[in-house]
């Protein structure tokens, strides 16, 4: 594994390669676009997504909880992707046996009722401000703030010699914010152009890459 | 037999018509009457409509001898065409009997266009004879009590087979065509199919190998031989005349002295794109001709098109630019002059294009070909050739298509429900499915009832269900209206329609193409300049404009392969280059100049030799490889070729390719000499090695495309209708990757794998042509730029890549790229 450390307004935020932010002096975990009950949802309307992907979504999420035992768990939205379905109790389930603080700021997908959320334990918010970082599920730019967020599932298209290409998803920086991928393992990218100003760290394979 | 046929009532019909039937169609009567089934070998435009028309009707005189007074109701023939376009041509003929023979039948239409109104009316009363397309039959069968719609149907005809056979919508038939044999126990098939390389293989895929059906059928040849000429308009400076390029604009001056020495001409093009821009730049330079030429495509909508045949058949037009969309049915006698624009990379659809002209009995057809660039005259020396020779090609039809399995099967369980072992025993019959196992049977049923292998508890997967007497059954409504809805669709690249803001179809272009484009953009189409506004649901709205432009839309589906008869004639005409001058065909003649020029550079291969060149430019290191061996075949060997190189040490790639040969560019040079002492065109461990180069799976990604939608996992959406169907949407692309990583023994997945190899990569003619350079002597020559051959191919935008680099390290050198 080889992450990326970021130092910004005296805060370290550490990229790692399963698209996660670990912000240090926090003990907090930031989680963006994991679209759980996707697949359920896909299969509950006959599309027969591989089941498989639902287990990849928790193991993902019990191996970086494990690595980094965090003390809270901010999802940047879209945590889960449709209307109420039976992916829900495996989600209650995996709740329910980790011990961590839960957070979500609600994304577009997040339509499932914040009753629901607050049974068991997680409190909604529509934004967060928490020291120098506004925490939002769209991208914005607030004076005075440092935006993380999520939305968008940024990848970056590198070009080589020889006309080669490569997608890649990626974390996307400028001087305002810092955008991260989706978490989720059936969700897709889209490709943003980098400028001059931007900073964009690659996920290839088990390293997070600075372009 | 019952009573002697009614011939005399056909042949006194054509008498009064001043007709003569042709042996041919006496031939069909005699058999259709007989009760057999067959295939018809006709070409378009030789009256096979009234060689299948008329034994129906006279079947329906000699049951029904009273049919004057009495008419029994009900379905009673299906006539299928591939093309929604000619039904109406179809109905006409079909009519025109019915009313000089004074019979009481009726005549219907059921296609994608007809309205909900009439679609059920009919459902309430079937006409007796049926004019539909494959997707709407299936629809029928997506019907509750389609049994009985279909219990009396006498015949079903199947026109343009030929259209149909190497297709999935061919398949679509096959299965279609299994059920109706047992339901419809009077059944007769009949196929009708132009010529083609396989065409007892078309009747046995039509009947079922080994059926029945098979057994009691016949093949009927029409022989109508006519003589077509090819002339091939040669450029007059052959040293200024372009090296690449596939529009061919260069000779639009020669075009018009045909134009008016004709009463009508069709210009053929083989891209919607180009036809758009041949259309505009003739009516550019002129203008005179406005007025009296038309543009005929599959993207403009349908009532241009219709006023456009009409137009031709009326001799209103002097020309029309057009693309295969007017290579099937519709007979326009007027048509005098064909013009052919680039290479059209089949012999059978040349001759069928040039069959347009002189469209009489007797008289000789004429086509004038007209190469977009210089090595395309190697194309039309072969051509002519070709066209002697009569070497047609085969049309290969598709097995063990598991998405179309998916589908019908669901078709089945929307409608009546299904018995597994009932279905089992008449899909084995078919060609297409003669080869699957009771475990694939076996899995293909556990997808559509649990989703494939799921057992987790909370599994809410909904499709097909069991019911108590085992069938089975779609119960879901949702279910049952988005597969009906998804049957219609017909599979290819995501289609926008583009209208007026203020209203108004002008036609449908590729997804793809509007993505590229950002509002107030102005693009070419439908001959029309037009300022691209916003997309607005599945439309592109834009208004008129009068800005010039270069945009014209491309069409993705234009790709075409040279058949493996035509490569060889391609090759043989080439190698001729060596021969003395006096051997040479007019057009190698002609190409002597950039021959010269290759040969100061590299060389002109022949029969004997396999040429390799090599160079350096800005973009990198060239290593390009000639086959001769068309596009597909060339991928194919270009991603194996690189596999194998890469397995030598580490390198990235992006492959090109033309229908002469393929490009490894690299920003490495690649050691000719290695590829030549490790015998890497061995044919040795051919499969496996072309399964690990990443280009395959780039393939299988993009078949993968079309198996999702048709076996149901992609929804397409309810184009224009409004309905939100938001978190259902996914790309096939990201379902293709939850597939490799999480199921990959999904037979679907492994499908798209299949069809990359037998239909992409063309694996049979990969393993001759391997064998044919092992046999060859490899010449390497290094050159200091680019020579004439490799230029076509180095300017090929449209590549694959493939690397055996670790990822990190092509990201560091992509890196410092960036940087300088």
């Amino acid at each position: 594994m080889t992450t990326q450390t970021l130092s910004i307004a005296g805060q370290h935020l550490e990229l790692h390669p399963s698209g996660v932010i670990y912000w240090k002096e926090q003990a907090a975990l930031l989680i963006s676009d994991v679209h759980l009950g996707k697949v359920t949802h896909f299969r509950k309307f006959g599309a027969a997504v591989p089941h498989r992907a639902i287990e990849q979504n928790f193991e993902s999420l019990d191996q970086i909880l494990f690595h980094f035992r965090p003390g809270t768990v901010c999802f940047l939205g879209d945590l889960f992707h449709s209307s109420m379905n039976s992916e829900w109790h495996r989600f209650e389930a995996w709740v329910k046996k980790t011990e961590a603080r839960f957070l979500l700021i609600t994304g577009n997908h997040d339509i499932i009722s914040p009753l629901k959320y607050e049974a068991l334990g997680i409190t909604l918010v529509p934004e967060l401000l928490w020291g120098p970082f506004l925490l939002t599920h769209y991208p914005e730019e607030r004076e005075g703030y440092f935006n993380l967020s999520g939305h968008i599932h940024p990848a970056v298209r590198l070009r080589g010699h020889g006309r080669q290409s490569l997608r890649l998803p990626c974390f996307f920086k400028n001087k305002h914010q810092l955008i991260l991928p989706a978490f989720g393992a059936f969700t897709g990218s889209h490709i943003l152009e980098k400028s001059q100003e931007d900073e964009v760290y690659a996920i290839a394979d088990a390293a997070v890459i600075k372009i | 037999m019952k009573k002697s046929p009614p011939y005399s009532i056909a042949e006194d019909w054509f008498h009064t018509q001043g007709w003569t039937p042709f042996p041919f169609q006496k031939k069909t009567w005699e058999a259709y009457l007989e009760g057999k089934n067959g295939l018809l070998n006709a070409p378009t435009g030789s009256g096979k409509t009234y060689a299948l028309w008329f034994p129906i009707v006279l079947d329906y005189i000699r049951e029904n001898p009273d049919y004057r007074k009495k008419h029994s109701k009900g379905l009673k023939a299906i006539w299928i065409t591939p093309l929604r376009a000619l039904s109406q041509e179809i109905r006409q003929s079909a009519e025109r009997i019915i009313e000089d023979l004074g019979l009481p039948l009726t005549v219907g239409i059921r296609t994608g266009d007809t309205s909900t109104r009439e679609r059920s009316a009919q459902r309430k009363s079937m006409p007796d004879l049926l004019i539909t397309t494959p997707e709407s039959l299936q629809l029928l069968l997506a019907t509750k009590g389609y049994p009985k719609t279909f219990r009396d149907c006498r015949a079903v005809v199947v026109d343009e087979w030929h259209e149909l056979l190497g297709t999935k919508r061919g398949v679509q038939m096959e299965l279609a065509l299994s059920r109706l044999k047992m339901i419809a126990e009077k059944m007769r098939i009949w196929g009708i199919s132009a010529t083609i390389g396989n065409l007892e293989q078309a009747r046995q895929v039509l009947l079922g190998p080994e059926s029945e059906a098979y057994h009691n059928s016949v093949m009927i040849r029409a022989r109508l031989n006519k003589n077509i000429r090819v002339i091939s308009i040669i450029p007059e400076e052959i040293e200024t005349f372009p090296w690449r390029g596939h529009l061919g604009l260069r000779l639009l001056d020669r075009v018009i002295p045909i134009i008016r020495e004709s009463k009508t001409t069709l210009i053929f093009t083989n891209t919607r794109s180009q036809c758009e821009i041949w259309y505009q730049k003739i009516l550019e330079r002129y203008p005179e001709l406005a007025g009296e030429m038309a543009m005929h495509h599959g993207s403009i909508n349908k009532d241009t098109r219709i006023w456009v045949e009409e137009a031709i058949r009326n001799e209103e037009l002097k020309a029309v630019v057009c693309t295969s969309s007017l290579d099937l049915g519709v007979d326009f006698a007027p048509v005098v002059s064909v013009i052919q624009i680039g290479g059209p990379k089949g012999v059978a659809r040349f001759m069928q294009r040039a069959g347009r002209s002189g469209h009489r009995p007797g008289k000789e057809s004429v086509i004038y070909f007209l190469p977009t660039h210089a090595i395309e005259l190697v194309e039309a020396s072969a051509l002519e050739q070709a066209v002697a020779k009569n070497a047609v090609e085969d049309r290969i039809p598709y097995l063990s298509s598991f998405d179309v399995l998916v589908q019908y099967l669901t078709t089945l369980a929307v409608s009546e429900g299904f018995l597994p072992s009932e279905i089992y025993r008449e899909i084995k019959s078919t060609f297409c499915y003669q080869g699957i196992t009771e475990d694939e049977w076996r899995w293909l049923l556990n997808f559509l009832v649990m989703g494939s292998q799921s057992l987790q508890s909370y599994d809410e997967y909904k499709k097909v269900e069991v019911d108590a007497d085992g069938r089975l059954v779609v119960n879901n409504r949702g279910v049952a209206m988005r597969h009906r809805f998804q049957i219609g669709t017909i599979v290819g690249d995501a289609h926008l329609t583009v209208r007026y803001q203020k209203g108004g179809y002008i036609g449908s272009i590729e997804e793809y193409f509007i993505s590229k484009l950002t509002p107030g953009d102005v693009f070419t189409f439908a001959g029309r300049n037009l300022e691209f506004i916003r997309v607005k649901e599945m439309q592109a709205l834009v208004r008129n404009s009068t800005k010039k432009t270069n945009k014209v839309p491309s069409w993705m589906g234009g790709r075409l392969t040279l058949s493996a008869q035509m490569s060889q004639l391609l090759r043989e005409e080439l190698y001729s280059a060596n021969l003395p001058v006096s051997e040479r065909s007019e057009a190698i003649r002609c190409l002597d100049p950039i021959f010269r020029r290759q040969e100061q550079e590299s060389l002109v291969p022949g029969p004997d030799t396999f040429l390799i060149e090599t160079f350096k430019t800005r973009d990198g290191y060239h290593h390009i490889f000639y086959p001769f061996e068309g596009r597909f075949v060339h991928e194919a060997m270009g991603s194996l070729l690189g596999y194998r190189v890469s397995l030598l040490s580490p390198i990235t790639f992006s492959l090109a390719f033309n229908d002469y040969g393929f490009e490894l560019l690299s920003d490495q040079e690649i050691d000719i000499q290695a590829i030549i002492d490790n015998d890497l065109f061995s044919t040795a461990y051919l499969l496996d090695d072309l399964q690990k180069s990443l280009n395959s799976t780039e393939m299988a990604r993009r078949k993968f495309r079309d198996i999702a939608v048709i076996s149901g996992m992609v929804f397409t959406g309810y184009p224009e209708k409004g309905v939100k169907m938001k978190h259902l949407q996914s790309s096939s692309q990201l379902l293709f990757e939850v597939f490799k990583d999480y199921e990959p023994d999904n037979l679907l997945f492994l499908q798209a794998y299949r069809e990359t190899f037998e239909h992409q990569l063309e694996e049979g003619r990969l393993r001759l042509a391997l064998e044919r350079i092992g046999r060859q002597e490899i010449v390497w020559k290094p050159c200091s730029k680019p020579t004439p051959f490799s230029f076509p191919i180095i300017t090929d935008r449209l590549r694959e890549k493939m690397s055996s680099e670790k990822l990190a390290d092509r990201i560091k050198k992509m890196t410092a790229l960036l940087m300088k």
